[in-house]
């Protein structure tokens, strides 16, 4: 039997109204402490010249990347890929290293700069809302969406109702679905109307950024040995010889 | 090994008021760490979301771990090749390495969010993250230079059959340290393959890790350099010139190879064109280029230079310089942002690291006191530790 | 947003948590009343958590929400899907609602005041202290000056009825709405027009939108922003007449940046085109306009040509659009508008709105896109309290309403002539000031005369949630509990009736409207007209002709009732038609036609002061609530570039902007987005209450400069006819 395809979310731009209520929303939701934010508004807003004028922006969301360059990364694997779609964080794991936010080519994980010891500072963003998930519900952001700019489903079928967007309205959508192949394939993938460079988005190949760095990593085990296996034998040689030496040369005084 | 004992060499501690100094400076980086922990990283730095890594990974981290590349080098040309000139040069190295790697996890220790966690390291394995990798790599290795050097230290206990006993099983932990280094020395270029798209075109390939190694050999050989002709006219201790220019010219060779593997890559995979398109970020290539590898080259490929102290010395700082700014380069300058921000280390920040550094020659300066490290005897009770460890 | 503004600290809302675990500890010992009743409800399981249906008060469009509730806390609200309004969804503000409930700044006891007026210094009281000061200043002026000498306003709450029966049972003819300052132009002009106060829209099959102003993407109307945005990725057409490039123009097919205060010559050149060459609905014209006759020569003289010279569109723009409008026919809509007073000819605006849906016949049903009628009175008869007849009342309004504006409905009022009248002492000089839920130090214009106003009395009461900047001058405070803790006289939309109950404890002494109205009614001895014991009980009269049960509704929040509808179109009007023309204006002394007025405009060096709204904020209600603070946009004095370069600011400049009444301080956003000859200010800012830690200092109040111009028609403040000047702070 197939697995069943993640979810995702589809948000189209030429819907969204930047009335923020999905910030909002989430902010409750995940009692995300007043100076932070799991979304955040990006894009160039007002552009153009007066009176030819255009607006874009997005609510900039965790993308939910098939595979998450963040779990790749982290040293005690606070990060998981779950199989509905969400990464989702285990905060009892993260040591605070940061490197998930290097590691990000969203820029997504956001870190509590201002929280001391005592406050126990951890890394922050977008769980795709997993625990509505579990209770058969969409994610907060995408349930109070007034305009539709934000649908959730299956990813399959997300990716064939942005396409029949697509097609149906001939000129007004960029043909490409943002988040279909980037970085391997994402969870949120957006319909835009304006160049998704100009949203902040930035432009990723098909393959995700931790493709190179799994595969160096899987040679380190084998690599270790081999060179543990070299060395061991090498000095080995160098020793045999140098004692091979010392005999032949027995009465010289050992001296360079 | 009697002569030893016999003869605790003490070195006289002229430098008093630096001592004082490095003190101070302690205590100024103890009272920013307090504040650290107490009101979080943001309170002291100018770290952001936008620069999630700052001056404490590129120096105490990147630079901290390269130039304590120079114990696994003399560690692996002691014991493995059985260079045994080299000897004199081991135990400072040593040192060096070890008390460089205290200070990257003290770094470190400032530096994780969550600090009090960082045994979870060892429990919470993630086979696909290159810094679990360093992470188990560096505290290990850590853990492996303790033990090269606990026989200095039983020795200056005066424990002697505990650091023959140590002695005599040495060889497997060599091995293990040296394969220990070649790993993480390595890795800390992979940390930065999974920034493809962000670390700039010029540093990023697949073969970060080899750079970074056949670097870090670069590195070792000149802080040894540098080490040496420092703690010597520091203690008036005569200089080992002959050994170092051995050493120099180690190290023009791993220039050298360094080189031609940067511009082979790049001419590879066709990105030569970079070197002059990118604005100030082909300077810097450049700039590490040229100090890293091929000014030393140059310079240590005239003898006279290579055999004056002041020009090993010269030599090797400006070696230093590149392979440093390189590791700048690839782990802050070079990389692309995503947002405006901005980031200036702020002087708090860069106290902490000052601090770190200050214990660093501290205990250097304690070590060389009160620990056999710099035995003008050394050469000759060499043989028989040798004979005693491979015995 | 990616700057993550901090507007409170991390641990500042750690000890909000903190605080509210106390609560929880008492809430565990004492089974609270709500949480109990929830209980036997269904909603709420042992544990105190569930989900409690009631409706949202983040604004006046009154969605339904689903509180989320565990252990006598309100851990998120959603949209009710059940609700016509919300449909399962919610704006930033309506999310944002339990943060107004836990706002750090309620005021959760009585407060009196101790020092002088205005200086804000107030001691807790008992609410029996409070009450007998309020009842005892409140006769005094009655036995002194006459209950007229008592001025009550309040807003469009669902505890109005209530309201209006402690204002009825009391005696005074002075009741101020805030209507005057916001759709006056609109009601009024909708009322002479349709009979009615404002129509419905209708989208499911709209083609062709016109929106005069009306910023649906920022001016949020859940349901209704939520239509427009469907309807256009449906591919509907959308035309918006606005100076400003706002999030709304930036959805448009088509965004006329037209002069301030020229809408109606855009409109009334339409209307000459369809008219002119018979391409409107001339079936239901003939059927249902009064004066269709003689429309075309009472538009004669507005060419499109005529129009370009006053709105700066040329002539053939507004030809393609009365064509492309009367094209899409009954699937075309012109907006009726929102808060729409902003030129003294707004009135005039109105009416052509009204003409251009009327002439292109989209009032018929079933897909006509303006449907003739009111949601909210649609054939559902509540109960009510049995009451004597109120006290004659014998005195004159103090607003002019209507010896001075004969077309403005009573319940409408001219709000800011009420001030004015307070100042001028004419016709007579009023004592008190009752004010509920209200914040007239910043909404209306020229502050600095309602501050001398309110010195002028000799008792002012506020009943609110948190001390706002007219609580700041009040003698006694009164605090209300927050919509989420406490139950509201019913709300009926669509035939259907809607329940907002508690869904927590009122938190400290916060006590519901419907017990502060009826504990002054018996202080007053006025007892007579609150018959009834508590909340529930007020509730229960009301169903008690629908035979419904409370708890029935309690449990789902909602009841339908069957209504008929006729499905004839019927026009409360004189003539029962759409009137066009209009006898009841003729006899007032007005234009029987919708008819051009010529605004005013601003000397060279000065801007057109232009309000709006935006997304995250209710009036000047919500600013104070962190997590709309938390998302909103730095409020900027928004300025085209090339005249912020010309005048040598640029972007981010402090600023003086200078009127004739006032000057404000505040920071210029230059921008692309709006005419040059415009400057705009976000609204609702500049809040002065010390009490209010989140919003104090934040932005300016265009309440400082608005100058008092009054429509004589509808009696609206003409909000966008003040002109300033700007300067480098």
């Amino acid at each position: 039997m197939p697995k069943p395809q993640p979810f995702a979310i589809l948000l189209d731009a030429t819907r969204c109204i930047d009335c923020r209520a999905c910030m909002v929303a989430c902010s409750v939701e995940n009692n995300v402490p007043m100076d932070d934010t799991r979304i955040w508004v990006s894009g160039p807003g007002v552009f153009g010249d007066y009176p030819d004028l255009h607006r874009a922006t997005i609510p900039y969301h965790c993308m939910h990347c098939l595979e998450p360059a963040c779990a790749s990364a982290c040293p005690v694997a606070a990060w998981t890929k779950r199989e509905d779609g969400p990464v989702v964080y285990d905060s009892a794991r993260c040591i605070g290293c940061r490197y998930c936010m290097n590691a990000c080519p969203f820029g997504v994980p956001h870190f509590d700069w201002n929280a001391g010891l005592l406050e126990q500072p951890l890394i922050s963003k977008c769980s795709l809302c997993a625990h509505r998930l579990d209770a058969g519900e969409q994610p907060a952001c995408v349930q109070t969406c007034l305009t539709g700019a934000l649908r959730f489903g299956r990813r399959d079928e997300m990716i064939a109702e942005a396409r029949k967007r697509i097609a149906e309205n001939p000129g007004r959508y960029i043909d490409h679905v943002y988040g279909e192949t980037e970085n391997g394939g994402t969870s949120y993938l957006i319909l835009s109307h304006v160049a998704f460079g100009l949203l902040g988005l930035p432009e990723l190949g098909p393959r995700s950024v931790n493709e190179v760095s799994e595969k160096v990593m899987g040679t380190t085990i084998p690599f270790a040995l081999g060179w543990a296996a070299v060395l061991a034998g090498v000095s080995a040689g160098v020793h045999l010889h140098n004692k091979r030496k010392e005999a032949a040369a027995q009465p010289v005084e050992e001296k360079e | 090994m009697r002569m030893q004992v016999a003869l605790p060499s003490r070195v006289d501690l002229r430098p008093r008021r630096l001592v004082w100094v490095l003190l101070g400076l302690m205590g100024i980086g103890l009272v920013v760490a307090v504040v650290r922990f107490a009101n979080g990283i943001g309170a002291i730095s100018d770290l952001s979301n936008t620069y999630p890594w700052g001056f404490w990974i590129s120096f105490d981290l990147f630079t901290g771990v390269a130039i304590g590349s120079g114990a696994f080098v003399m560690a692996a040309a002691v014991y493995i090749f059985e260079l045994k000139e080299f000897r004199p040069l081991l135990r400072p190295s040593v040192l060096t390495g070890f008390l460089g790697y205290i200070m990257v996890i003290l770094a470190l220790l400032v530096d994780l969010g969550r600090p009090e966690r960082i045994w979870h390291l060892m429990i919470y394995w993630n086979h696909t993250s290159i810094l679990f990798e360093i992470g188990v790599c560096v505290m290990s290795y850590t853990a492996v230079l303790a033990i090269e050097f606990a026989p200095v230290l039983f020795e200056g206990l005066k424990l002697e059959t505990w650091a023959r006993r140590i002695h005599r099983y040495i060889m497997p932990f060599v091995i293990l340290g040296v394969v220990l280094s070649t790993l993480h020395q390595s890795s800390l270029g992979s940390l930065l393959l999974i920034q493809p798209e962000k670390l700039h075109a010029l540093w990023w390939t697949p073969l970060l890790p080899v750079f970074f190694f056949v670097s870090a050999v670069a590195i070792g050989l000149a802080m040894i350099i540098l080490e040496s002709s420092l703690s010597a006219s520091a203690f008036g201790r005569g200089l080992e010139t002959p050994l170092l220019e051995k050493l120099a010219r180690a190290a023009m060779v791993v220039s050298g190879i360094y080189l031609l593997m940067k511009f082979g890559e790049l001419a590879w995979t066709g990105e030569l064109g970079l070197l002059l398109s990118s604005g100030s970020m082909s300077l810097l290539f450049w700039a590490e280029l040229i100090l890293g590898s091929v000014v030393p080259l140059v310079l240590f490929a005239i003898p006279r230079f290579r055999h004056s102290p002041k020009g090993l010395l010269v030599g090797a700082t400006i070696l230093l310089a590149g392979m440093i700014l390189n590791r700048f380069d690839v782990s802050w300058f070079a990389i692309r942002r995503l947002t405006d921000v901005g980031y200036i280390p702020t002087l708090p920040e860069i106290s902490i690291s000052v601090a770190i550094f200050s214990f660093g020659i501290l205990a250097f300066i304690l070590a060389a006191r009160y620990l056999p490290l710099l035995d003008p005897q050394e050469k000759t009770s060499a043989p028989a530790e040798i004979a005693g460890a491979h015995g | 947003m990616s700057d993550r503004r901090a507007s409170a600290s991390r641990r500042d809302f750690l000890k909000l948590g903190g605080s509210s675990l106390g609560a929880l500890a008492l809430g565990a010992a004492l089974p609270a009343p709500v949480a109990q009743a929830a209980r036997r409800q269904g909603l709420l399981d042992s544990r105190g958590g569930g989900v409690i249906p009631t409706l949202c008060e983040m604004c006046v469009w009154r969605c339904g929400v689903l509180a989320r509730v565990r252990d006598g806390r309100v851990v998120k609200l959603e949209g009710n899907p059940d609700h016509p309004h919300s449909r399962g969804r919610l704006c930033a503000r309506g999310q944002s609602g339990l943060m107004t409930t836990y706002d750090p700044d309620r005021v959760l006891q009585p407060l009196v005041r101790v020092g002088a007026r205005g200086a804000g210094t107030f001691r807790k009281a008992s609410w029996d202290e409070a009450l007998d000061l309020t009842a005892q200043k409140m006769l005094q002026i009655r036995d002194r000056y006459g209950p007229q000498a008592m001025i009550f306003s309040s807003t469009h709450n669902l505890s109005q009825t209530q309201f209006e029966n402690l204002l009825g049972a009391y005696g005074s003819p002075n009741y101020g709405t805030q209507r005057s300052l916001c759709f006056n132009s609109m009601v009024t002009a909708f009322l002479v027009t349709y009979g009615i106060e404002e129509p419905a829209r209708n989208y499911d099959n709209v083609e062709y939108i016109l929106l005069v102003g009306r910023n649906l993407a920022e001016a949020i109307s859940t349901s209704e922003t939520g239509a427009l945005i469907e309807a256009l990725a449906r591919g509907a057409k959308l035309v918006y007449l606005d100076p400003r490039f706002t999030k709304t123009a930036a959805k448009a097919t088509e965004w006329i940046p037209i002069r301030p205060g020229t809408d109606a010559a855009f409109l009334l050149a339409m209307i000459h085109i369809i008219v002119e060459e018979h391409i409107g609905d001339c079936d239901f014209v003939q059927q249902y306009v009064q004066g269709c006759q003689q429309l075309p020569q009472a538009m004669a003289e507005y060419t499109p040509e005529w129009a370009e010279t006053k709105t700066g569109v040329p002539a053939d723009t507004i030809r393609r659009i009365a064509h492309e409008f009367a094209a899409a026919k009954r699937q075309a809509l012109a907006h009726p508008g929102w808060r729409t007073s902003n030129f003294v000819n707004s009135f005039q605006t109105e009416r052509a709105i009204a003409t251009l849906n009327a002439i292109v016949g989209n009032l018929f049903e079933p897909n006509g896109c303006l449907v003739a009628a009111s949601p909210e009175a649609s054939g559902v008869n509540l109960g009510k309290p049995p009451q004597p007849a109120y006290p004659r009342i014998t005195a004159q309004r103090l607003d002019g309403v209507p010896w001075k504006y004969p077309m403005v409905p009573l319940k409408l009022g001219v709000f800011q002539e009420l001030r004015d009248a307070i100042l001028a002492g004419e016709p007579y000089q009023a004592h008190g000031w009752f004010i509920s839920r209200q914040n007239p130090v910043l909404s209306l214009p020229d502050r600095r005369r309602t501050l001398q106003a309110l010195e002028r009395l000799d008792f002012v009461v506020d009943i609110d949630v948190v001390l706002n900047d007219t609580g700041w001058f009040a003698d006694v405070v009164l605090p209300e509990a927050s919509y989420l803790e406490r139950y509201d006289p019913l709300s009926v939309l669509d035939g259907q009736v809607f329940l907002r109950q508690p869904v927590i404890e009122p938190q400290g002494e916060a006590r519901s409207a419907l017990w502060i109205y009826r504990q002054l009614g018996e202080r007053l001895g006025l007892a007579d007209f609150f018959q009834y014991v508590d909340e529930e009980d007020y509730l229960r009269q009301q169903l008690a002709p629908l035979g419904a049960s409370l708890e029935d509704l309690k449990a789902s929040g909602r009841l339908s009732v069957a209504t008929s509808k006729t499905g004839e179109i019927t026009f409360n009007t004189p003539s029962g038609k759409i009137e066009v023309y209009s006898e009841t204006l003729a006899n007032a002394g007005f234009s029987p036609w919708p008819t051009w007025e010529e605004p005013p405009a601003p000397e060279p060096g000065q801007f057109y002061l232009l309000t709006g709204k935006v997304g995250q904020h209710t009036q000047f209600a919500t600013q104070n609530n962190q997590y709309l603070h938390k998302y909103q946009d730095e409020p900027r004095l928004w300025m085209n570039m090339d005249s912020a370069a010309a005048l040598g600011l640029q972007d981010g400049d402090w600023v003086h902007v200078t009127s004739p009444v006032g000057r404000v301080r505040i920071r210029l956003l230059a921008t692309p987005a709006i005419r040059p000859d415009c400057v705009y200010m976000p609204p609702g800012f500049g809040h002065f209450s010390k009490a209010l830690r989140t919003a104090y200092g934040v932005g300016a109040s265009d309440s400082d400069l608005h100058v008092t111009y009054v429509d004589p028609i509808s009696g609206g403040q003409a909000l966008s006819q003040t002109f300033v000047t700007v300067e480098r702070a």
